[in-house]
Parts: C-alpha cells; sequence; structure tokens
C-alpha cells in the first residue's frame, strides 16, 4: 500500500470509509460474542469456584465469589467483562493463578508463528504450481496443480502430520519430532515469534535448531493454503479470455517470469487475498490440530484445557479475543483487497 | 463430453456399505483387550493389521471405527443441509431488513472455524459424540447456506421457472416439480461436498480428544489413542489416517466425476 498517497483524493477517501465500516463490524462482533461467551459461561452448571477451592465450604465459596465479583448483578458483570478485556485487564486464570492475558499471548505467538509460517510457504509454492499449470500446455502440470487443489482441502492433516514425523523424523532423521525449542539452550524472549526473537537476540546459533522445529509442523499445514491458492487462481487463468491473454502476452515474447508476476499475478492477486483472509480462521483450526501431533505449545491444548476445566477468565477472554482476532484478518483481507481492485467495490454495493 | 460409468459412486457406495457393517459385525470385539500378549504385534492372518497398544485387534477397530465417523459424518451433512435450507427458506420470505440481518449474521459466523464452534458447545454440553456431531452440523452452515443461495437464486431466473410462474403453479408444485428436479444433482453434489468436510471435521474432534470416551472407535479418535505408539510401530497410527483418506478421496473423485 505504499502508493496509497497517489490514489485519487476520491479512491484515498474510499479506502477510509472502508476501513471505518470494517472498524465498525469488529465493535458488533466484539458485542455480539461477549453476550455469546457472557450467557455461555452463566449457564454453566457447576459451580467453577467451588471446584476449584480447596475446602469449598459455603463461606469461603462466597468470600472468593466476591473477591471475583461473581456477586454483582449480571449488567455490572457483564460491563466489567466487556471493560476488562478492552483495557486488557482479563484477570487471573482459577486454575492455575497465573494472569490469563501472558499465557494467552505465550501460546497465541506459537500458535500464530505456526500459522504464519504455513500460510508463507503454501503461498510460496503454490502460487508457482499455479501459474505454472496455467500457463504451460502440458497436460501433467495442471494434473499436479489439480491434485494439489483436491489433496490439500480434504486430507486429514492430522494424519500427514505423523506421516510427516515418520519421513522425517523416523527415517531422515532431520528433524524432532516435537517441541519448538530444544531447551538446552537457553531460550530468548522478546516477542515470543521465536524466529523474531533470534534475528533480534543476534543469537544466530539457534535459527538452525529453530527452523528444524518449525518446519515439519508448517509444511504439514501449509498444504491448506497451497490448495486455497491453486484453487483460486487455477479457475481465474482457465478463463477463454485469460487464456488469450497468456497466448498474445507470450506472442510479444515476454518472458515467463514478467508474464506471471507482472500479469497473470495481478490478475488473481484480489481474490487470493481475499480467500486467504477468510480462509484464516479454518487455518487456525489446523494449526491447533498440527499443534497436537507436534506437541506445539499453542493455543489448541490451552483452549481445551480450559473447556474441559471451565477456566472462567480465559474461557471469557481468550475466546473472544481469537474471535475478534479472526475477524480482524478478515477485514483487512478485504479492505487490501478493495484497495487492490477496485470493481470489486460495484459488486458490494 | 461422453459420460463414464460412474465408477467412483459406486466405489463409494461399496465402502459405505462395508462400514455400516462394521457398527454390526467386526472379526474380533474392537473393545475388548483379548490379545495384550501380542501388543503391537505385525499384520498377520488371523489380525490383519496387527495388534494395537492396548492388545485389541486393530483391523476390527479400524472396521468400526469406519463405520462410527461415517455414520457420524451423515448425520451431521444431513442435518447441515435441513439447517441450511431453514435458514434460506427464512432468507427468502421474511421482510428484506430481516433478510439483510442474517445474510450478515451469516457472513460472520462463516469466518468462525468448526473448532471453535465446538469448543463453545462443550460449555454447554457434555463431552461426547453428539456434540461433535452436532458442531460439525453448525460450523458448515454458512458455506452450505451460500452454496444454496447460489444455486436457488440461478433456478429462480430460468425460463422456465418464470413459465411455469406465469402459467399459475403454486410455490410448493412450483419447487417439487420445476425446481427441485433441476436442483437436485447439485444438491446431491454439494451434500458429497459437505460429507467430506463433515467426516473430515468429526475426525478431527475427535483426535482433539472431544469425544470424551478414551475407548469410543472412531477413525480420528484411534489416531488419538495409538499416538503414543508412534515411534514404537509408526503403523499403529498410519492405518487409521489410509481408511480416513481413501474414503476422503473417494468421496471428492465421486464428485469430480460428475462435473
Amino acid at each position: 500500500m505504499s502508493d496509497y498517497w497517489n490514489l485519487p483524493l476520491n479512491s484515498q477517501v474510499d479506502i477510509l470509509i472502508n476501513c471505518l465500516k470494517k472498524f465498525g463490524v469488529l465493535v458488533g462482533v466484539l458485542i455480539g460474542a461477549s453476550i455469546l461467551l457472557f450467557t455461555a459461561i452463566h449457564m454453566l452448571e457447576g459451580d467453577p469456584i467451588s471446584l476449584r477451592l480447596k475446602n469449598p465450604d459455603p463461606e469461603t465459596v462466597a468470600l472468593e465469589r466476591e473477591r471475583l465479583g461473581l456477586n454483582d448483578p449480571l449488567p455490572a458483570q457483564y460491563v466489567d467483562y466487556v471493560s476488562g478485556f478492552v483495557v486488557v485487564d482479563w484477570g487471573r486464570s482459577l486454575i492455575t493463578q497465573r494472569p490469563v492475558v501472558e499465557d494467552v499471548f505465550s501460546r497465541l505467538t506459537a500458535t500464530l508463528e505456526l500459522t504464519l509460517s504455513a500460510m508463507f510457504l503454501g503461498v510460496l509454492y503454490g502460487i508457482p504450481i499455479a501459474l505454472f499449470a496455467s500457463s504451460s500446455s502440458a497436460w501433467i502440470y495442471r494434473k499436479i496443480s489439480h491434485g494439489l487443489g483436491v489433496i490439500g482441502v480434504v486430507i486429514p492433516i492430522f494424519w500427514l502430520g505423523f506421516i510427516l514425523i515418520v519421513v522425517g523424523s523416523l527415517w531422515l532423521n532431520v528433524f524432532p519430532t516435537e517441541g519448538r525449542f530444544d531447551y538446552t539452550y537457553d531460550k530468548p524472549n522478546v516477542t515470543g515469534f521465536l524466529i523474531l526473537d533470534v534475528l533480534l537476540t543476534g543469537r544466530w546459533e539457534l535459527m538452525g535448531m529453530v527452523l528444524r522445529h518449525l518446519f515439519l509442523p508448517a509444511f504439514c499445514l501449509s498444504f491448506y493454503p497451497a490448495a486455497v491458492v491453486i484453487n483460486v487462481i487455477h479457475p481465474r487463468l482457465q478463463d477463454p479470455l485469460t487464456r488469450n491473454l497468456i497466448v498474445s502476452l507470450k506472442a510479444r515474447g515476454f518472458g515467463p517470469i514478467r508474464l506471471w508476476v507482472k500479469h497473470l499475478l495481478k490478475l488473481a492477486g484480489a481474490p487470493l487475498v481475499t480467500a486467504l483472509g477468510t480462509n484464516f480462521g479454518a487455518l487456525l483450526g489446523g494449526a491447533v490440530l498440527t499443534e497436537t501431533v507436534f506437541s506445539w505449545p499453542g493455543m489448541g491444548s490451552f483452549l481445551v484445557g480450559a473447556i474441559l476445566e471451565k477456566d472462567l477468565f480465559v474461557i471469557e477472554n481468550g475466546f473472544l479475543f481469537i474471535i475478534l482476532l479472526v475477524f480482524a484478518v478478515v477485514s483487512v483481507a478485504d479492505v487490501l483487497a478493495n484497495a487492490m481492485d477496485p470493481t470489486l467495490k460495484r459488486d458490494h454495493s | 463430453m461422453k459420460r463414464r460409468a460412474p465408477i467412483f459412486d459406486s466405489l463409494l457406495g461399496l465402502v459405505v456399505l462395508w462400514a455400516c457393517i462394521g457398527i454390526f459385525y467386526t472379526p474380533y470385539d474392537p473393545q475388548s483387550q483379548a490379545f495384550t500378549l501380542e501388543r503391537l504385534s505385525s499384520p498377520s492372518a488371523s489380525h490383519w493389521l496387527g495388534i494395537d497398544g492396548l492388545g485389541r485387534d486393530l483391523f476390527s477397530r479400524i472396521w468400526l471405527g469406519s463405520g462410527h465417523s461415517i455414520a457420524m459424518g451423515l448425520i451431521a451433512t444431513i442435518g447441515n443441509l435441513f439447517l441450511a435450507g431453514f435458514f434460506l427458506v427464512v432468507e427468502q420470505r421474511a421482510p428484506s431488513w430481516f433478510s439483510r440481518l442474517l445474510l450478515s449474521f451469516i457472513a460472520g459466523w462463516l469466518a468462525i472455524p468448526v473448532l471453535f464452534i465446538a469448543l463453545l458447545l462443550l460449555v454447554y454440553f457434555d463431552q461426547g459424540p453428539t456434540t461433535i456431531v452436532i458442531a460439525a452440523a453448525l460450523g458448515n452452515v454458512p458455506f452450505t447456506f451460500r452454496q444454496l443461495r447460489v444455486l436457488w437464486r440461478h433456478q429462480k431466473e430460468t425460463l422456465y421457472v418464470q413459465a411455469s410462474r406465469v402459467l399459475g403453479s403454486r410455490s410448493w408444485n412450483l419447487f417439487r416439480k420445476t425446481i427441485w428436479p433441476n436442483l437436485k444433482p447439485d444438491v446431491l453434489g454439494l451434500g458429497k461436498l459437505i460429507f467430506a468436510f463433515s467426516l473430515l471435521e468429526v475426525s478431527g474432534l475427535a483426535f482433539l480428544g472431544l469425544i470424551g470416551d478414551p475407548d469410543f472407535a472412531e477413525l480420528g479418535s484411534i489416531l488419538r489413542q495409538n499416538k503414543s505408539y508412534l515411534l514404537a510401530d509408526p503403523w499403529q497410527v498410519i492405518w487409521p489416517g489410509v481408511f480416513l483418506s481413501g474414503i476422503l478421496l473417494l468421496v471428492q473423485l465421486s464428485r469430480s466425476e460428475e462435473d
């Protein structure tokens, strides 16, 4: 978006208005989702507090509930909850007594590192495969691309993970079977994203180890975004008009790089961004499965544990945050796609 | 294009039938730990896929598991199609402000992954197969709704529907005699896709352990149970996945056969 300021004024205003609208949607989601979560939590059978206390006699339970503000009238509790969420005061876990914010962020960065690397990898090999299949006339490339587009969507990702462990760790003995970091080293802790932390602290000797931990899970998860990329690009470029464009561009003597990057990618760019955005939630779901296979210390086990243990504040705030995150990504993708392709706007209105 | 005989369709039918038999009959009792002495032994004539880590016949477990997975996937698919159809009828009939509200609600719902829906449902319900099926059915509703809506709008615009309407057919007859015969193949294709998604989601949720009962045989939960034997005997983990992927691939192939 570096050329935002070069756009005519009315498109700049359009993009701004679009951003504001998306922000409004996010606020709506915040309210809707928080009401949903709040009522869900308060319909819970069994008092989560009395399950946690060492001697749950009525007096201590009442005292504890009073301390956590659970005896206030419901509307007041709801306002407390939402305002607490907005100012990032998320309370403490009932089980570990650790601040929820810290736990959510340390888990979330692990999940995001995995998700974003997978998306990056998938796009990295998905785009060339799709473009190559569309611009070459050889039948075999089209088959490969089509096959990957089908398999990437339907293959059980958790099973693929085990296959990769068997091949990469047991047979080749190159990759570790689980975890994110080798704890014989001491862990750099700046942002929570390990690759970034290694870069920031300049401890290059750790880079290989971190990347080797990351590669198998990220590759496993990358099949999904790769399939999304292929399924979006391929039909677009199969369009008869586009095929003619390819032929004429080739006839003008454009090399493959220029043909693909400058012309074809531009055609498929906006829908690609939209598709990747809307599939971000599904990718997060896939990441949770991948985490379980590779014992990756991410959101998955954390949220499942919180639900099963009825950990009040983790559920209320952690879930709300994830839902908002998913919607934020979808909105950003939408704004980007709109900015990339002005014709999209006409479809919406 | 010449229409080929629907090989994959028939194969899929056979596999579904085979899996359903597994619910009622398996060579050995899938739950009883009868072969603890031969734990993790390799495949033999009497135990086709060997024995699992707790001394149970793996083939029997996978057979029953395929049955459970397919049944759960089918129920989720049917529920899903009904719900999406219901929303579509509401959207078409309701006043326009309500339809618009419904549409934006569904657009929002689309972004939330099934996994989180399942986890949220667990706040209300106990762990178990039913919860997983409900989650899988609910999770795909927005997708099905959108696909159905596209199909429906396309049908509404066609000349034969308009002609039939001009000739005075009432809405139920119009639907049953004019629209449905043309809609049916598309809805069946959509149903297959939803079935593939539901199957994948059901076993994914079971793999996460949301099915509760650790003994429950379902392809995903078998994978979870055998996860700890991955290093000792990789085939314990590979086999259930081979069956699951095989079924999913067949569904996809039979779907692409129709295009």
